[in-house]
């Protein structure tokens, strides 16, 4: 296993930042680790490069001791808001990075696939906001370890920035490498993971693809058209919320089939169905519990 | 050791225009002012340069120590570094070691520009002795900045490191010859490291060099701050 972590718990004071998480992850596949602020994304991380340690639980990376794993250069992370030594140059600091590793890429390798060749000689604290970022992605993957780590790795990067960094990930990620990022946007899991584990105040609520967890939420949207007052349809099974414009009627459901056979007495017509958009999904999966408590 | 850590941590400290103006330059100036004002007397050139020498290495410690490891604590650059395999001990030695290394140019300035422009005349041997003397005698101060930066944060770092710049320095007898500052100041002058870090090099011009008492104060101070150092290390983590 590339990732092994058993009933691994950690608390600060009063706030317990994971609770009982078990995860295993083979070699090769990519993981999105996917929640809230505060779900225990980051504290899992620090877990899995010896920063942190658990009060309670098993941590091996490859096998090892998180420690160990760092000092062989097995495992690699860029770490949330991780500033690099200032008043040095890019090409500088990933040669301090690639010396520091037993088994290194070339540091011009590393750049580019990084998207940075032909900024070496640019002084580390002149980078723009996406450039800085993808120099954290050349420090961690100049140690061209068995697994990278990312910490919300497009973190206040715009949209063309975002799209740069996620191409340097998957040609990383196609060399056969594990690599597990954290995030909390949806639509980079989509695209970017195999995997997705759902973090949710520090436990694990979800664990599968994409698509699944998408079904794993079971819910989704029923549109029809009936004439009104559509007052009756909230205490349709499954419905969350209502909307309607005129004769057109939007139910949001978190069960699909169960609305659907609901809905057949009654007079309707356009009936369409669609599932969760990812972004659906984690909300139900990540809110269910609160709205337990509240009920 | 990390051969390549240690020499960046140079290499950027000398490209910080600030390090240039504030140890290398500020300390020819004032002894270009001094020399020319009261370097009448015999030797007074050769003991302002030591002076002003051991004035430049102090702030070059200091500041490429204190303000930088607080800037790169309060960056996360230092939590990289533990993600990275690079042990603890390293990260500390490089930064001693680079804080060391940075008081070299600022002497060689000072001793330069006393030899070249007020004609202070010494063998090679004597030269080697005095540079290397106060070089190496930079060290407490080296363990002092790392303290602090360990200590508080960026800001209150680089305040404090100056704070105690300036006042080590008047009260150690860089500013004004230690035989006439104030009595308060002579009880205390010569416990600290600044005024020894000076006596190393006032010894060594004069004719019966005594480096022992300099030497005691300054190992001592080292193994204190030193010892501060870790304290502050290890209380963060």
């Amino acid at each position: 296993m590339s990732i092994s972590l058993h009933a691994v718990s950690k608390s600060y004071g009063a706030v317990r930042a994971v609770q009982e998480v078990s995860l295993e992850v083979r070699p090769g596949q990519t993981v999105a680790l996917l929640g809230h602020n505060g779900a225990g994304k980051s504290t899992t991380i620090g877990m899995l490069l010896g920063l942190t340690a658990p009060d309670a639980g098993r941590v091996a990376v490859c096998g090892a001791e998180p420690s160990r794993a760092v000092a062989e250069g097995r495992i690699a992370a860029m770490l949330q808001d991780t500033g690099m030594m200032p008043g040095v140059k890019v090409g500088e600091l990933v040669e301090l990075a690639r010396r520091c590793y037993p088994r290194p890429l070339p540091a011009e390798r590393a750049l580019r696939l990084a998207g940075l060749d032909g900024l070496a000689a640019r002084r580390v604290d002149k980078l723009s906001g996406g450039q800085a970022q993808r120099l954290r992605f050349a420090v961690a993957v100049v140690a061209d370890p068995d697994v990278l780590v990312l910490d919300e790795p497009t973190r206040a990067l715009d949209v063309k920035a975002r799209v740069e960094f996620w191409a340097a990930m998957r040609a990383f990620a196609a060399t056969g490498r594990t690599v597990l990022f954290a995030t909390h946007y949806l639509d980079e899991v989509d695209q970017n993971a195999t995997r997705v584990v759902v973090m949710a105040r520090g436990r694990i609520v979800a664990d599968g693809t994409p698509a699944e967890i998408r079904r794993l939420a079971g819910g989704g949207t029923v549109g029809l058209t009936r004439p009104g007052p559509h007052d009756g349809l909230a205490a349709l099974p499954g419905v969350t919320r209502v909307e309607a414009e005129g004769e057109r009627v939007t139910l949001h459901t978190a069960d699909c089939d169960a609305t659907v056979r609901a809905l057949a007495p009654l007079d309707w017509r356009d009936l369409r169905v669609s599932p969760a958009s990812l972004d659906e999904s984690f909300l139900m999966l990540t809110e269910e519990p609160e709205k337990g408590t509240a009920a | 050791m990390n051969a390549i850590l240690v020499r960046l941590e140079i290499v950027r400290a000398l490209r910080d225009p600030r390090y240039l103006a504030l140890a290398v330059a500020t300390p020819i100036g004032f002894y270009l002012l001094f020399a020319t004002l009261f370097g009448h007397g015999p030797g007074v050139p050769g003991d302002l340069m030591v002076a002003m020498s051991a004035y430049g290495a102090i702030w070059a410690v200091l500041s490429t120590t204190g303000p930088r490891i607080a800037q790169e604590r309060e960056l996360g650059w230092l939590t990289q570094l533990r993600a990275m395999p690079v042990p603890a001990w390293q990260v500390f030695a490089a930064k001693t070691a680079a804080g060391i290394a940075t008081a070299l140019p600022a002497i060689l300035a000072v001793c330069l520009t006393a030899a070249l422009v007020k004609g202070v005349r010494l063998d090679a041997a004597h030269w080697t002795a005095l540079v290397a003397a106060m070089w190496l005698g930079t060290a407490p101060f080296a363990a002092l900045g790392v303290a602090i930066g360990y200590a508080v944060n960026a800001d209150a770092s680089y305040v404090v490191c100056y704070g105690l710049y300036m006042v080590t320095s008047a009260v150690g007898g860089l500013w004004i010859p230690p035989a006439q500052l104030p009595e308060s100041f002579r009880a205390v002058s010569g416990w600290l490291p600044s005024n020894r870090l000076a006596d190393l090099g006032w010894q060594l011009l004069g004719p019966a060099p005594a480096l022992w008492p300099a030497i005691g104060i300054l190992a001592a101070w080292t193994a204190l701050l030193g010892a501060v150092a870790l304290l502050a290390y290890r209380r963060l983590r």
